[in-house]
């Protein structure tokens, strides 16, 4: 029980760190960025490509990879989403535009897998990121096995989520975001440059996905496709935990990620899967805004 | 030092002001009056640059800003107290204070020795959320926050609309404050005649988007009041 709470935890973890970039660029934009799994795919392919060119391994490319989504991100929104801002069908559509564009690019480039199979001649070695002999050894305590790969995955999205945190209660690109979030007209009003924070909060948002696509990379295959569904699930954690909540993102990964793995291993996948679906159509209809939510106090 | 001329600004499409025009001299202080819905909160936006569109001409200090973003026009000078407070509920006193900083000029990001000496209550709970304020003490936080923008000109939008009687003399000596003895320029939206009369130096009345009379305080006569402002 404590391996499979576990793994779920790992799971958990990746969701936060999709959902987290989700959240605050939904909170301050108001942006559903439906390209928020391929920056995600991005990121794994650019540890994909980083060990084969650069030879660095699965670590020294999360930097490389937040870099280079932060980056793609940022382009992102300065050559589309700017020109889109309060329309948020428009932008729902320009950004799964983005998605498909991207996924394309890298099919195209890289070659397509289907059904976790590479078909030769369209690419090869892409599919996976070889583990540093270190995270391939498991650990025993007692009859608790740690996987180094999972508890390292857990310690880089706590990192990552303090860093967050610290980034917007302690610093004043965060003051800036959050009063965005709340306020967005009296924030200029208050001489808060929106549009060049809002930039930033995207690179920002998109280089937390970038990592957690080097993170899966480590266990799944590496896809065009497989950013598509990370952009459902972070969605469903940004629902569940209320939009810029961030105790709420964390909390609400926490839980579907669990229950996504505890059902799995008693049954299976896909209905470890209707039943987070039926759990977040529920907390919906109880609380249309999230578990937490800043707005409903 | 503060010039609009023949301004028309626009809500998605509908066309709300109509060719308004006002200035206000360094020290002054200008009541905008007339009906609900004639305009008056759309000015102040419009001026503010939170309007979809404008167009005219829109002058602080010689500087044209009818074109510039809401950030831009709080660092020109700008201070906004906007309808309805909008204080952030759920930062603390001082960060809603020091929000307004990022308008300073000089980049100062401390609270402004103003605050300290017209808002005591506000210095001594400055580490409580601004919700659990009373009406009239978020009143005093928009104009604290308002004035860490460091304005020459103060936008005030129905400052003591709401707020407990008691409490409405204190803010109106304090507005007077801020315009007699730190000579800030004011601009007033106001429904009591009488506190108009007692701090304005002029005035415009508007009537459906349009600027119908201005003049000095003085010339603010019932005849006046009642054609534009009884219901």
């Amino acid at each position: 029980m404590a391996d499979t709470l576990f793994i779920g935890l790992s799971l958990a973890s990746i969701l936060l760190l999709v959902a987290l970039g989700l959240s605050i660029i939904f909170g301050s934009m108001g942006v559903i960025n439906m390209a928020h799994g391929e920056l995600a795919m991005i990121g794994a392919y650019t540890a994909v490509l980083s060990g084969i060119y650069l030879h660095l391994n699965l670590i020294a490319a999360i930097p490389l990879a937040f870099l280079v989504t932060a980056g793609v991100g940022w382009l992102i929104e300065r050559l589309v989403i700017r020109h889109l801002y309060k329309r948020i069908m428009d932008t729902l559509l320009a950004t799964w535009g983005i998605a498909l564009l991207l996924q394309q690019a890298i099919r195209l480039q890289f070659g397509a897998t289907f059904f976790g199979v590479n078909i030769p001649g369209l690419g090869t070695g892409l599919q996976n990121v070889s583990l540093p002999a270190f995270f391939q050894q498991s650990w025993k305590i007692g009859d608790f096995v740690i996987q180094p790969y999972r508890s390292f995955i857990i310690l880089v999205t706590i990192a990552l989520a303090v860093a967050t945190w610290a980034l917007l209660y302690k610093t004043r690109w965060g003051i800036q975001v959050r009063a965005i979030m709340r306020n967005p007209e009296m924030a200029a009003a208050c001489g808060i440059d929106v549009r060049k924070v809002s930039s930033m909060t995207f690179a920002y948002g998109s280089g937390l996905a970038g990592v957690a696509g080097v993170l899966l990379a480590g266990f799944k295959t590496v896809s065009p496709e497989m950013g598509a569904t990370l952009v459902v699930d972070g969605f469903m954690v940004v629902v569940v935990g209320g939009v810029g909540s961030l105790v709420g993102t964390a909390a609400a990964a926490g839980i579907l990620g669990e229950i996504n793995g505890i059902v799995s291993l008693v049954s299976n996948d896909i209905l470890a899967r209707a039943v987070v679906l039926a759990l977040v159509i529920g907390v919906i209809m109880w609380k249309p805004t999230g578990l937490f939510n800043f707005k409903g106090r | 030092m503060l010039q609009i001329t023949d301004i028309d600004s626009y809500y998605g499409a509908s066309h709300i002001l109509h060719g308004v025009g006002l200035e206000a001299g360094k020290g002054e202080l200008v009541g905008i009056l007339g009906r609900n819905g004639t305009g008056k909160t759309t000015l102040l936006r419009t001026i503010m640059g939170m309007t979809t569109r404008a167009t005219g001409s829109l002058k602080l200090n010689g500087q044209e800003l009818i074109g510039e973003p809401t950030n831009k026009r709080a660092f020109a000078g700008f201070g906004y107290v906007p309808q309805g407070r909008q204080i952030i509920p759920d930062f603390t006193i001082r960060e809603n204070i020091l929000m307004g900083r990022f308008a300073a000029k000089d980049g100062r990001k401390d609270i402004p020795e103003i605050v300290y000496e017209i808002f005591p209550y506000l210095i001594e709970n400055l580490d409580r959320p601004g919700g659990v304020l009373s009406g009239g003490q978020q009143q005093q936080l928009a104009i604290a926050r308002a004035l860490a923008t460091e304005p020459s000109v103060l936008l005030l939008d129905e400052p003591t609309e709401g707020i407990q009687p008691n409490i409405v003399e204190q803010i109106e000596k304090t507005i007077i404050r801020l315009n007699k003895e730190l000579g800030l320029t004011i601009l007033l939206v106001e429904q009591n005649i009488r506190f108009v009369r007692a701090a304005a130096t002029r005035f415009v009345m508007m009537e459906n988007g349009r600027s119908v009379a201005t003049g000095a305080t003085a010339d603010l006569t019932e005849a006046l009041i009642s054609k534009h402002m009884t219901i």
